[in-house]
Protein backbone atom coordinates (compact mmCIF):
# COMPACT_ATOMS: atom_id res chain seq x y z
CA UNK A 1 0.00 0.00 0.00
CA UNK A 2 0.92 3.63 -0.82
CA UNK A 3 2.43 4.89 2.16
CA UNK A 4 0.30 7.99 3.12
CA UNK A 5 2.53 11.46 3.16
CA UNK A 6 0.06 13.95 2.20
CA UNK A 7 -0.32 15.09 5.86
CA UNK A 8 2.79 17.55 5.73
CA UNK A 9 0.64 19.44 3.25
CA UNK A 10 -2.00 20.03 6.01
CA UNK A 11 -3.41 22.58 7.41
CA UNK A 12 -4.46 24.06 3.66
CA UNK A 13 -5.25 27.63 3.46
CA UNK A 14 -8.43 28.56 3.34
CA UNK A 15 -7.79 29.89 -0.30
CA UNK A 16 -6.01 26.57 -1.03
CA UNK A 17 -8.89 24.18 0.56
CA UNK A 18 -11.31 26.24 -2.04
CA UNK A 19 -9.18 26.29 -4.93
CA UNK A 20 -8.53 22.18 -4.43
CA UNK A 21 -12.52 21.43 -3.57
CA UNK A 22 -13.12 23.11 -7.27
CA UNK A 23 -11.06 21.27 -8.71
CA UNK A 24 -12.35 18.21 -8.38
CA UNK A 25 -13.67 18.77 -11.64
CA UNK A 26 -11.47 20.20 -14.69
CA UNK A 27 -11.71 24.38 -14.29
CA UNK A 28 -9.48 27.28 -15.56
CA UNK A 29 -8.28 29.77 -13.36
CA UNK A 30 -11.58 32.54 -13.86
CA UNK A 31 -13.71 29.58 -13.38
CA UNK A 32 -11.84 28.57 -9.99
CA UNK A 33 -12.54 31.48 -8.42
CA UNK A 34 -16.01 32.37 -9.93
CA UNK A 35 -17.05 28.80 -8.30
CA UNK A 36 -15.26 29.84 -4.87
CA UNK A 37 -16.71 32.66 -4.46
CA UNK A 38 -20.25 31.29 -5.59
CA UNK A 39 -19.70 27.96 -3.39
CA UNK A 40 -18.40 30.28 0.03
CA UNK A 41 -21.31 31.87 -0.31
CA UNK A 42 -18.97 35.28 -1.24
CA UNK A 43 -17.30 34.54 2.23
CA UNK A 44 -14.06 33.80 0.62
CA UNK A 45 -12.32 35.50 -2.71
CA UNK A 46 -9.58 34.76 -4.31
CA UNK A 47 -7.27 36.79 -6.63
CA UNK A 48 -5.36 36.19 -9.41
CA UNK A 49 -1.86 36.53 -7.85
CA UNK A 50 -3.06 34.08 -5.12
CA UNK A 51 -4.76 31.37 -7.17
CA UNK A 52 -1.29 31.87 -9.38
CA UNK A 53 0.58 31.22 -7.27
CA UNK A 54 -1.38 28.18 -5.74
CA UNK A 55 -1.71 26.84 -9.20
CA UNK A 56 2.60 27.17 -9.45
CA UNK A 57 2.67 25.23 -6.25
CA UNK A 58 0.07 22.89 -5.94
CA UNK A 59 1.56 21.19 -9.38
CA UNK A 60 5.05 20.98 -8.42
CA UNK A 61 3.87 19.20 -5.38
CA UNK A 62 1.91 16.63 -7.88
CA UNK A 63 -1.37 17.71 -6.24
CA UNK A 64 -3.03 18.78 -9.32
CA UNK A 65 -2.33 18.37 -12.80
CA UNK A 66 -2.58 20.51 -16.05
CA UNK A 67 -5.46 18.81 -18.19
CA UNK A 68 -6.07 20.97 -21.23
CA UNK A 69 -4.88 24.57 -22.87
CA UNK A 70 -7.13 26.32 -25.00
CA UNK A 71 -7.03 30.34 -25.35
CA UNK A 72 -4.30 30.81 -23.25
CA UNK A 73 -6.49 29.48 -20.14
CA UNK A 74 -4.80 26.20 -18.77
CA UNK A 75 -7.20 23.66 -16.74
CA UNK A 76 -5.71 22.26 -13.94
CA UNK A 77 -7.74 18.64 -12.15
CA UNK A 78 -7.07 16.80 -8.96
CA UNK A 79 -4.19 14.16 -8.77
CA UNK A 80 -4.70 10.75 -6.63
CA UNK A 81 -2.38 12.43 -4.24
CA UNK A 82 -4.42 15.69 -4.65
CA UNK A 83 -7.64 13.84 -3.59
CA UNK A 84 -5.91 12.17 -1.04
CA UNK A 85 -4.75 15.38 0.92
CA UNK A 86 -8.24 17.04 0.64
CA UNK A 87 -9.98 14.43 2.11
CA UNK A 88 -7.53 14.52 5.06
CA UNK A 89 -8.09 18.05 5.30
CA UNK A 90 -12.27 17.46 4.70
CA UNK A 91 -11.61 15.18 8.39
CA UNK A 92 -9.74 17.89 9.87
CA UNK A 93 -12.27 20.03 9.42
CA UNK A 94 -14.83 17.75 10.34
CA UNK A 95 -13.12 17.17 13.68
CA UNK A 96 -12.72 21.22 14.05
CA UNK A 97 -16.35 21.76 13.41
CA UNK A 98 -17.70 18.92 15.96
CA UNK A 99 -15.46 20.64 19.05
CA UNK A 100 -16.91 23.95 18.16
CA UNK A 101 -21.03 22.44 17.65
CA UNK A 102 -20.02 20.73 20.99
CA UNK A 103 -19.09 24.32 22.85
CA UNK A 104 -21.47 26.36 21.20
CA UNK A 105 -24.32 25.89 23.73
CA UNK A 106 -22.34 27.30 26.27
CA UNK A 107 -20.51 30.40 24.60
CA UNK A 108 -23.93 32.07 25.52
CA UNK A 109 -25.65 30.51 28.69
CA UNK A 110 -29.20 30.90 28.68
CA UNK A 111 -30.86 33.69 30.46
CA UNK B 1 -3.87 65.90 -30.33
CA UNK B 2 0.24 66.14 -29.39
CA UNK B 3 0.11 63.53 -26.97
CA UNK B 4 1.79 64.29 -23.51
CA UNK B 5 4.12 62.01 -21.43
CA UNK B 6 6.37 62.32 -18.67
CA UNK B 7 9.13 60.18 -17.97
CA UNK B 8 10.11 59.16 -14.18
CA UNK B 9 12.90 57.20 -13.11
CA UNK B 10 12.37 56.37 -9.57
CA UNK B 11 13.70 53.49 -7.20
CA UNK B 12 12.00 51.28 -5.12
CA UNK B 13 12.36 48.42 -2.28
CA UNK B 14 11.05 45.16 -2.61
CA UNK B 15 9.50 45.83 1.08
CA UNK B 16 7.86 49.23 0.09
CA UNK B 17 5.98 47.81 -2.81
CA UNK B 18 2.32 48.43 -1.00
CA UNK B 19 3.68 52.48 -1.08
CA UNK B 20 4.63 52.37 -4.48
CA UNK B 21 1.01 51.13 -6.05
CA UNK B 22 -0.25 54.12 -3.78
CA UNK B 23 2.05 56.40 -5.59
CA UNK B 24 0.98 55.26 -8.76
CA UNK B 25 -2.84 55.73 -7.78
CA UNK B 26 -1.96 59.35 -6.66
CA UNK B 27 -0.46 59.74 -10.07
CA UNK B 28 -3.66 58.40 -11.76
CA UNK B 29 -5.95 60.77 -9.77
CA UNK B 30 -3.92 63.84 -11.24
CA UNK B 31 -4.06 62.93 -14.46
CA UNK B 32 -0.73 60.98 -15.10
CA UNK B 33 -1.66 57.45 -16.16
CA UNK B 34 1.34 54.49 -16.16
CA UNK B 35 1.93 53.56 -19.81
CA UNK B 36 5.03 51.82 -19.96
CA UNK B 37 7.53 50.53 -17.18
CA UNK B 38 11.28 49.53 -17.69
CA UNK B 39 14.74 48.96 -16.75
CA UNK B 40 16.47 50.69 -14.86
CA UNK B 41 13.13 51.56 -12.93
CA UNK B 42 11.80 54.16 -15.96
CA UNK B 43 7.89 55.05 -15.69
CA UNK B 44 6.26 56.74 -18.55
CA UNK B 45 3.00 58.35 -17.76
CA UNK B 46 0.29 59.98 -20.73
CA UNK B 47 -1.82 62.73 -19.56
CA UNK B 48 -5.12 61.91 -19.83
CA UNK B 49 -8.70 62.54 -17.47
CA UNK B 50 -7.79 62.11 -13.77
CA UNK B 51 -9.09 58.65 -12.86
CA UNK B 52 -9.14 56.13 -10.08
CA UNK B 53 -6.75 52.97 -10.95
CA UNK B 54 -5.54 50.96 -8.10
CA UNK B 55 -2.21 49.46 -9.28
CA UNK B 56 -0.88 46.32 -7.80
CA UNK B 57 2.24 44.59 -8.42
CA UNK B 58 3.26 40.89 -8.36
CA UNK B 59 6.71 39.26 -8.86
CA UNK B 60 7.08 36.63 -11.02
CA UNK B 61 9.53 34.72 -13.32
CA UNK B 62 8.98 32.33 -16.01
CA UNK B 63 8.93 31.29 -19.85
CA UNK B 64 7.30 33.01 -22.26
CA UNK B 65 4.79 30.84 -22.44
CA UNK B 66 3.30 30.51 -19.15
CA UNK B 67 3.38 34.79 -19.37
CA UNK B 68 0.52 34.48 -21.67
CA UNK B 69 -1.92 32.15 -19.57
CA UNK B 70 -0.44 34.28 -16.16
CA UNK B 71 -1.90 37.54 -18.41
CA UNK B 72 -4.75 36.16 -19.34
CA UNK B 73 -5.70 35.00 -15.73
CA UNK B 74 -5.28 38.36 -14.54
CA UNK B 75 -7.39 39.80 -17.61
CA UNK B 76 -10.09 37.61 -17.39
CA UNK B 77 -10.58 38.68 -13.27
CA UNK B 78 -10.56 42.39 -14.58
CA UNK B 79 -6.39 43.45 -14.66
CA UNK B 80 -5.14 45.53 -17.03
CA UNK B 81 -0.98 43.97 -17.74
CA UNK B 82 1.04 47.20 -17.72
CA UNK B 83 4.23 45.67 -17.84
CA UNK B 84 7.44 44.13 -16.33
CA UNK B 85 10.57 45.58 -14.80
CA UNK B 86 12.94 43.18 -14.11
CA UNK B 87 10.15 40.31 -12.73
CA UNK B 88 7.69 43.18 -11.37
CA UNK B 89 4.89 42.64 -12.95
CA UNK B 90 2.42 46.20 -13.47
CA UNK B 91 -1.62 45.74 -12.98
CA UNK B 92 -4.12 48.19 -12.76
CA UNK B 93 -7.92 48.28 -12.44
CA UNK B 94 -10.56 51.04 -12.17
CA UNK B 95 -11.76 51.91 -8.81
CA UNK B 96 -15.35 50.37 -8.61
CA UNK B 97 -18.37 49.37 -6.40
CA UNK B 98 -18.23 45.47 -5.61
CA UNK B 99 -15.09 45.31 -7.59
CA UNK B 100 -12.32 43.28 -5.80
CA UNK B 101 -9.05 45.33 -5.75
CA UNK B 102 -6.19 42.89 -4.17
CA UNK B 103 -4.68 40.62 -6.81
CA UNK B 104 -2.97 38.69 -3.25
CA UNK B 105 -6.35 38.32 -0.91
CA UNK B 106 -4.28 36.03 1.81
CA UNK B 107 -1.49 37.29 3.86
CA UNK B 108 0.09 33.65 2.54
CA UNK B 109 0.20 34.43 -0.68
CA UNK B 110 1.65 37.81 0.06
CA UNK B 111 4.65 36.55 2.06
CA UNK B 112 5.37 34.05 -0.77
CA UNK B 113 5.90 36.44 -2.76
CA UNK B 114 8.22 38.46 -1.11
CA UNK B 115 9.91 34.98 -0.61
CA UNK B 116 10.53 34.60 -3.86
CA UNK B 117 12.37 38.09 -4.12
CA UNK B 118 14.37 36.96 -0.85
CA UNK B 119 15.34 33.78 -2.65
CA UNK B 120 17.22 36.09 -5.47
CA UNK B 121 18.42 38.13 -3.41
CA UNK B 122 20.28 35.83 -1.32
CA UNK B 123 21.67 34.14 -3.93
CA UNK B 124 23.50 36.93 -5.19
CA UNK B 125 24.41 37.55 -2.06
CA UNK B 126 25.77 33.91 -1.61
CA UNK B 127 27.48 35.16 -5.17
CA UNK B 128 29.15 38.05 -3.84
CA UNK B 129 30.64 36.48 -0.95
CA UNK B 130 32.30 33.44 -3.04
CA UNK B 131 33.36 34.92 -6.54
CA UNK B 132 35.55 38.28 -4.81
CA UNK B 133 36.77 35.72 -1.79
CA UNK B 134 38.52 34.16 -4.89
CA UNK B 135 40.39 36.77 -6.31
CA UNK B 136 42.48 37.25 -2.46
CA UNK B 137 44.32 34.19 -3.32
CA UNK B 138 46.54 35.72 -5.93
CA UNK B 139 49.41 37.12 -5.48
CA UNK B 140 50.91 40.72 -4.50
CA UNK B 141 52.62 41.10 -7.60
CA UNK B 142 49.85 40.51 -9.80
CA UNK B 143 49.84 43.29 -12.90
CA UNK B 144 46.25 43.84 -12.02
CA UNK B 145 46.72 43.58 -8.30
CA UNK B 146 44.90 47.04 -8.06
CA UNK B 147 42.05 46.82 -10.07
CA UNK B 148 41.87 43.53 -8.21
CA UNK B 149 41.11 45.22 -4.90
CA UNK B 150 39.21 47.65 -6.48
CA UNK B 151 36.65 45.29 -7.59
CA UNK B 152 36.75 43.54 -4.24
CA UNK B 153 36.10 46.62 -2.36
CA UNK B 154 33.21 47.39 -4.95
CA UNK B 155 31.81 44.02 -4.33
CA UNK B 156 31.57 44.34 -0.88
CA UNK B 157 29.85 47.62 -1.00
CA UNK B 158 26.92 45.55 -3.02
CA UNK B 159 27.33 42.35 -0.75
CA UNK B 160 26.40 45.09 2.35
CA UNK B 161 23.34 46.69 0.15
CA UNK B 162 22.72 43.19 -0.32
CA UNK B 163 22.49 42.38 3.26
CA UNK B 164 20.55 45.26 4.34
CA UNK B 165 18.04 44.05 1.77
CA UNK B 166 17.57 40.87 3.08
CA UNK B 167 17.05 42.20 6.43
CA UNK B 168 14.47 44.63 5.61
CA UNK B 169 12.89 42.23 3.74
CA UNK B 170 12.88 39.55 6.45
CA UNK B 171 11.28 42.21 8.63
CA UNK B 172 8.47 42.57 6.54
CA UNK B 173 7.59 38.98 6.37
CA UNK B 174 7.20 39.55 10.10
CA UNK B 175 5.23 41.53 10.00
CA UNK B 176 3.03 40.46 7.75
CA UNK B 177 3.12 37.06 10.00
CA UNK B 178 2.03 38.44 12.73
CA UNK B 179 -1.09 39.67 11.12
Amino acid sequence: MLRDDTNKYLPLTESTYYIMLTLIEPLHGYAVMQKIEEISKGTVKVGPGTLYGAFTSLEEEGLIVKVKEENRRKSYVLTPKGKKALMNQIKRLEIMTQNGLSVIDMLWPKP
Amino acid sequence: MAENTIRKIKWFWAWQDEQEEAWLRSMSQKGWHLSSVGLPCIYRFRAGEPRDYVYRLDYQTFPKKDKQEYQQLFRDAGWEYIGEMSAWQYFRKEVKEEEPLEIFTDVESKIAKYKKILAFLWLFWIILIVVPARGITIDNPYPWWGAIQAIQVFALLIWLFFTYAIIRLMLRIRQLKRL
